[in-house]
């Protein structure tokens, strides 16, 4: 079950990556999609990651401080990763939910600095992340959060409309 | 049981259909230029548009053969054909702008002329389609070619008059609706007021007057205030076909919004939510993709809506919110294909879906130049093919089957078999007859009503 999603995770960023460079700008609707099934699958992997930790660390007992974490760490998260698989229904609700497991999965990739480095094989390297500033204009809208804890605050580029007016009603 | 002598929009599978006309390439390499992205009847059915990823429009002109006799034959033919939009560049972006025309509307024709919108990813056009079957001869200062007459050699007077001529057909830019949307269009709506129209884009409604181009109104507005907590995206709208204050606009969570523009200037706040509780034991990694909606369509007596997702198609009252009236399966077969219909993209395919002149019946691409046709009356489905290999005139079109899995049956196709490259994503329906125009990538086709 990790396996796939790992390699879900993996094709929904390599395929956000290359929504950059397709023509007619940004996709919205398709990036919104890829990263939801993206976030998705990184909380299924996540999970099973922990999991696996949970496991090892039960059978070598000499990291005392860990492992009563362990236990406690998994049973906050499990509700936290069944959203996903729950229907949300109200978009409140999902934002909500979404906010929980961003923080969840922060708060794991600053206590467990070790595992997060077993996530960049299937991200591009650091080079390529760097962004300039034509790639935050094309950012504008995406939702997809770094791993390195900044989030990518874009400020939104104003958008001329020299002769037309959108008037918006109160 | 419509079949028969009368040319009615009923009777899905009592019908038999038949092959009548296929135009565009018959090559296999396709040009990206000519791939079709949008096919849409007239409200008389005379007239047919299509237009491609090249912004180019092609209209077809009805003409029937033997108008004496009842059932007849008749033919779309080529009428006019112009270049609607071309690729544009927002500077201060830095992004391309791409010509495609996403969809095409008609206007309900109020003179000799005709008139269409057709929309790219940002700006809308206001085209007029006049004929011109006569021209002035015999000007006194002119000669024919234009040249002007040396005012010496001008001994006589005469008055110009107006002489036949080859028919002509012009098509002209009246209006264009330009930066009114940051995002890009998905759907644009004639108001049966005849007056004003709605564009959608992925967060934003916009409804602007037919005459005026340098202002619009936002109905809808649905960007957070935070882009990092968008949830959800509006993917097609439509106005009411006769409650001109009322419209629906659908999203990528699956829900449907119908909104009254009496209620709020803003209509943030739906007066109805269609929605169907998921079933949990269909949950997967790509449930949400699939569920996304990508058309809605209200039925011509706006009793109903239909809305199309990837692998249903849904008829809703719009009296009852909280599940569809109606479901039908399209490819039910490609739901345990999911993770790979995500590799080759395909799970993002938006299919279009169509009523026919009576409501009785709808029509909604898939694989395989696959499209299916949905009895609501009778409660019965057909698989038809668009290929090149049914292309005798007149040739029934023989229903088509799918294996799902199991002993594959003779005349069955397996469901790995499947071209996922040949996909049917615009239909269209005659308002009153049974005549359909279906897209496959870079061709369309034409099917009638077997008549005898």
């Amino acid at each position: 079950m990790d396996v796939e999603a790992k390699r879900i995770m993996a094709l929904s960023i390599s395929k956000l990556y290359s929504l950059r460079t397709q023509r007619g700008g940004l996709k919205l609707h398709r990036s919104l999609l890829l990263s939801m099934t993206m976030r998705a699958a990184r909380d299924i992997y996540h999970t099973a990651q922990l999991l696996r930790d949970a496991e090892e660390e039960q059978v070598v007992p000499c990291a005392p401080d860990a492992a009563p974490e362990e236990p406690m760490e998994i049973s906050k998260d499990s509700p936290q990763t069944l959203t996903p698989k729950e229907v949300a229904m109200k978009p409140q609700e999902t934002v909500e939910e979404d906010k929980e497991n961003r923080c969840a999965s922060e708060r794991h990739s600053r206590k467990r600095r070790g595992k997060t480095a077993l996530e960049t094989d299937f991200l591009p390297l650091k080079k390529a992340k760097m962004e300039t500033d034509e790639e935050k204009q094309h950012l504008q809208g995406e939702v997809l959060r770094t791993n390195n804890g900044n989030s990518c605050r874009q400020a939104e580029t104003l958008t001329a409309f020299p002769t037309n007016r959108t008037i918006v009603a109160c | 049981v419509a079949a028969g002598f009368l040319m009615s929009g009923g009777g899905g599978n009592d019908v038999q259909w038949c092959f009548s006309q296929v135009k565009g390439a018959i090559d296999d390499d396709v040009a990206e230029a000519d791939i079709i992205s949008t096919v849409e009847f007239n409200h008389s059915g005379e007239l047919l548009a299509t237009g491609d990823k090249g912004g180019r429009v092609v209209i077809f002109q009805q003409e029937i053969e033997n108008k004496s006799q009842q059932q007849c034959r008749s033919e779309y033919n080529v009428y006019s054909t112009f270049q609607s939009h071309e690729p544009e560049f927002d500077y201060l972006k830095s992004l391309e702008i791409e010509e495609k025309i996403n969809k095409i509307r008609w206007l309900p024709q109020k003179n000799a002329a005709q008139f269409l919108l057709s929309t790219n990813d940002k700006t809308i056009k206001l085209w007029k389609i006049s004929e011109r079957d006569k021209r002035p001869e015999g000007y006194n200062l002119k000669e024919e070619d234009g040249r002007y007459r040396d005012a010496a050699t001008i001994t006589t007077l005469q008055v110009p008059v107006f002489r036949p001529m080859d028919l002509m057909v012009e098509a002209s830019p009246r209006r264009v609706f330009a930066n009114g949307h940051t995002y890009h269009i998905n759907s644009i709506s004639v108001n049966s007021d005849n007056e004003t129209y709605l564009s959608a884009d992925d967060l934003r409604i916009n409804m602007w007057h037919l005459e005026i181009t340098d202002r619009s109104f936002n109905i809808v507005d649905i960007k957070p205030a935070n882009m990092e907590e968008l949830t959800e995206v509006i993917t097609a709208a439509e106005f009411h076909p006769h409650q001109c204050n009322t419209f629906v606009y659908s999203s990528s969570k699956g829900t449907i919004r119908l909104c009254d523009m009496r209620a709020s200037a803003l209509c943030d706040k739906h007066s109805k939510l269609f929605e169907e509780p998921e079933d949990p034991s269909n949950r997967s990694f790509f449930s949400e993709i699939i569920s996304s909606i990508s058309d809605v369509k209200f039925s011509h007596n706006g009793r109903y809506m239909m809305t199309r997702d990837y692998l249903s198609v849904k008829i809703w009252d719009l009296n009852m919110e909280n599940r569809p009236v109606e479901t039908y399966q399209v490819h039910e077969y490609l739901r345990s294909k999911l993770c790979s219909l995500y590799e080759n993209d395909c799970i993002f395919d938006k299919f279009e879906c169509c009523w026919n002149g009576n409501d009785s019946v709808v029509m909604t691409g898939s694989y395989n130049n696959f499209f299916r046709m949905l009895d609501r009356s009778q409660r019965r489905d057909v698989t038809l093919e668009a290929s090149r290999e049914s292309c005798k005139p007149r040739q029934v079109l023989k229903p088509r089957r799918v294996c799902a899995g199991g002993k594959r049956k003779k005349d069955e196709i397996s469901v790995d078999s499947l071209d996922f490259n040949k996909k049917i994503l615009h239909t269209a329906w005659h308002p009153q007859e049974n005549i359909i125009a279906v897209a496959t990538t870079n061709n369309l086709y034409i099917f009638q009503e077997k008549v005898n």
